[in-house]
């Protein structure tokens, strides 16, 4: 579909003709829009302004959801978009309104994923309160070494929340309105991000701890620091950040201590598949749309990446307090250690197939060598 | 529990076994206080009273670090009437309410549909950049300005829908020039600036509308729509409420320079220049407005009779604000707006 700068005019009702404020606005581009000090004379001419009138959307079995409101026009997705104003996608355009604001993200395949406005309201219908719908009370005294190491991984994850936060509050305002369904989508994810931080920090000091050690931080800065594109950023927050946060996620339910973990993490691995769910579509299209080269560029850059992730994965921290996690213990913490390497090794794996999933031909032979020995690495837990 | 005796063996074992156990004396040590600070050192994203760790490069760079740009009072508590006050635009909007309208009145409902649909997510856009750049020390006002982000994202899809529900569609877009006159909700650089204009202004004013919905409303689902938004957007008026009392407080030397952004904010809502204010004179809003509230194009007259009481009230509601927020001397020393003092007295 080609650019969408100009609107639609209208063109369901008898009575259509272009607007004489549009025609006026063109005319004289020096022209006095509503709201500029003089006022127009009322014409009420923005009456004909709709340009579906008497198309109804309606509600399917979810309510009314974006997808429903997806209709004729209205769900017309622009492969680029001239518009640099807010103009919700498909009103009437008005000729001679200045740009507002320069998004940087203004086609498609700089953003879109198909399952954004589903993801939008799951998110919404699947809506969690961390003070509310975590039964804090099964938090029972534990051993020193375990609830610190406990402390330590939410410590961990909440910084990966806020690192989230800091990523998608940066390129949200860059995106057009055009592309509004993943405006809401992300804007759902930066609300998710805030309750993913709050309940990962009251975790860590309701139960007698402490916070425990920032991150390393060598890939809490590529997140940061990405700024050749969205999708760049994207692979870097749900290719590889996101599967790691979200495989923490899984055995921090598998081996919860009480009711209260078991709860908090089942609840943020629904709000991670979403995202990743997000990130994944919107990487694979856009590596469909742009070929070859573009793929292949994803893969030299992620080889600087993963050796900064091979760098950051030989820090002993998260993996010791896991350790003693997996083990129930201190006491146990070389058998825990052996359940961090069954992680370890699922993780890359999982990266790899995931890279793959996307379109970036990642393989064993082509990974940092530091993160295919953990692929490598004999396990001696069950898998 | 492990006695002590046996416990010290179990770190013996671990650490000859090749564990650090490092971080963990060390987060024993941690005492996690309930202090603010007044000055953020933390340029690494780390959580708020975690331990930092030395060498991690500084990629943070925060710009807003110091509690007095951005601190408010109780956000906390707001944080969490974010969370438990969330609604869903799908499901909790008697959709089934719709009925077909006279012409006039669905044209007028859509055309502030789409002013909504239009303008809401600029209070998502901009506050999600300011959390970007603040430090992490202030959580607590990233958290609120995360649930007007989520909330502002639902305004805008609550508006669209409506607009795509009745048959009368999306209509013309919102010509204002924004910049007309300075101090612009998207050009914003600080803080304080954004939440004088944004949350005491310009949604103050938006809330009264809200409020006034059932005088904008033709069925059950309008209505549900326009108190809901109303209770969100109280939420986000009080970020900015609490955040001047906190100024008033601790930054008494910045309240002359909040009264100037409040100068800029009531020429904006008293001319329309900028069109923030969809009640205000010469928007393309305000007509439709008429429309509906007056109850057809032709009783227009007397819907604008009634817009005037709207504006009356907005200015009312505004003036209650600025006494709450601390900044009300204003109102007495010749400062504010005349045009706003006028509708005051005359309401
Ligand atoms: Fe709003
Ligand atoms: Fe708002």
């Amino acid at each position: 579909m080609a650019s969408t700068g100009q609107g639609k005019k209208r063109t369901a009702r008898p009575a259509a003709k272009k607007s004489a404020r549009a025609v006026r606005a063109k005319k004289d581009s020096g022209g006095q829009p509503a709201g500029d000090a003089k006022p127009p004379a009322s014409t009420m001419d923005w009456m004909n302004d709709s340009p579906e009138w008497g198309m109804r959307a309606q509600p399917g079995k979810k309510g009314m959801t974006l997808d429903d409101i997806a209709i004729g026009s209205y769900g017309e997705i622009p492969d680029r978009s001239e518009e640099m104003t807010r103009m919700p996608r498909g009103a009437f355009h008005v000729p001679g309104v200045p740009r507002l604001e320069f998004y940087p993200l203004s086609k498609k395949v700089d953003l879109w994923a198909d399952n954004a406005a589903g993801l939008y309201e799951e998110a919404i219908q699947r809506r969690w309160m961390a003070h509310v719908d975590v039964p804090w009370g099964t938090l029972e005294p534990l051993p020193r070494d375990l609830e610190l190491s406990m402390c330590q991984l939410c410590t961990e994850l909440a910084q990966q929340a806020t690192i989230e936060t800091d990523s998608i509050g940066q390129w949200i305002g860059r995106m057009n309105y055009a592309y509004y369904e993943v405006k809401t989508f992300l804007a759902s994810e930066l609300y998710d991000s805030a309750r993913h931080y709050d309940v990962f920090r009251t975790r860590a000091l309701a139960n007698g701890g402490a916070l425990g050690m920032e991150s390393p931080g060598m890939i809490n800065r590529r997140i940061i620091e990405s700024r050749a594109g969205w999708t760049e950023t994207a692979v870097f927050m749900y290719l590889l950040r996101g599967p790691f946060t979200l495989m923490l996620y899984r055995y921090g339910e598998a081996y919860a201590l009480n009711a209260a973990e078991k709860r908090l993490f089942r609840l943020c691995i629904q709000d991670k598949a979403r995202h990743l769910a997000y990130g994944m579509a919107h990487a694979k299209y856009a590596i469909s749309e742009m070929g070859d080269d573009y793929a292949v560029g994803m893969l030299r850059m992620m080889s600087g990446v993963e050796r900064d992730m091979a760098t950051e994965m030989k820090d002993p921290v998260l993996w010791e307090a896991l350790a003693i996690i997996f083990g129930g213990g201190l006491e146990n913490i070389s058998s825990g250690m052996e359940v961090v390497e069954e992680l370890q090794k699922r993780y890359v794996n999982e990266y790899m197939a995931r890279m793959q999933w996307v379109g970036i031909d990642k393989t064993l032979d082509n990974l940092a060598p530091d993160l295919a020995a953990y692929v490598k690495q004999e396990s001696g837990a069950a898998s | 529990m492990a006695t002590v005796t046996e416990h010290q063996t179990y770190w013996e074992k671990a650490k000859d076994s090749g564990f650090d156990l490092g971080w963990l004396n060390q987060l024993k040590e941690n005492v996690v206080g309930q202090e603010v600070a007044e000055v953020s050192d933390n340029l690494t994203g780390r959580v708020e009273g975690s331990i930092p760790r030395p060498g991690v490069a500084q990629f943070g760079a925060y710009p807003f670090r110091t509690k007095k740009e951005v601190w408010g009072y109780n956000l906390r508590k707001l944080y969490e009437e974010f969370v438990t006050r969330q609604w869903s635009s799908a499901t909790d909007i008697p959709w089934e309410t719709l009925e077909e309208l006279p012409d006039d009145i669905e044209a007028a409902e859509c055309q502030l549909a789409t002013f909504f649909a239009q303008v809401e997510f600029v209070a998502a856009d901009v506050p999600g950049r300011f959390i970007s750049t603040m430090s992490p020390d202030y959580q607590e006002v990233r958290m609120a300005l995360l649930g007007q982000v989520m909330d502002e994202s639902r305004h805008l899809d609550v508006f669209r829908k409506r607009a795509l529900a009745n048959g009368g569609g999306l209509m013309r877009m919102i010509d204002s020039v924004t910049d007309v006159v300075g101090g612009s909700t998207d050009n914003a650089r600080e803080y304080t600036e954004l939440s004088t204009r944004m949350h005491i202004v310009g949604e103050g004013n938006v809330l009264t509308l809200f409020r006034l919905g059932e005088l904008m409303a033709y069925n059950e689902a309008e209505k549900a729509i326009y108190r809901r938004c109303a209770q969100d957007e109280a939420r986000h008026v009080a970020i900015g409420v609490l955040h001047a009392r906190y100024m008033k407080e601790c930054s008494p030397e910045r309240i002359e320079e909040m009264h100037s952004y409040l100068d800029e904010a009531e020429n904006r809502q008293s001319s329309g220049a900028g069109g923030e204010n969809p009640a205000a004179r010469n928007m393309l809003t305000s007509e439709a407005l008429a429309v509906l509230l007056g109850g057809g194009k032709d009783k227009a007259d007397e819907g604008q009779k009634i817009l005037m009481a709207v504006r009356q009230k907005q200015v009312k509601e505004y003036f209650q604000r600025l006494k709450s927020a601390g900044l009300d001397d204003r109102i007495t020393n010749g400062r504010v707006n005349p045009s706003l003092l006028e509708a005051y007295n005359s309401a």
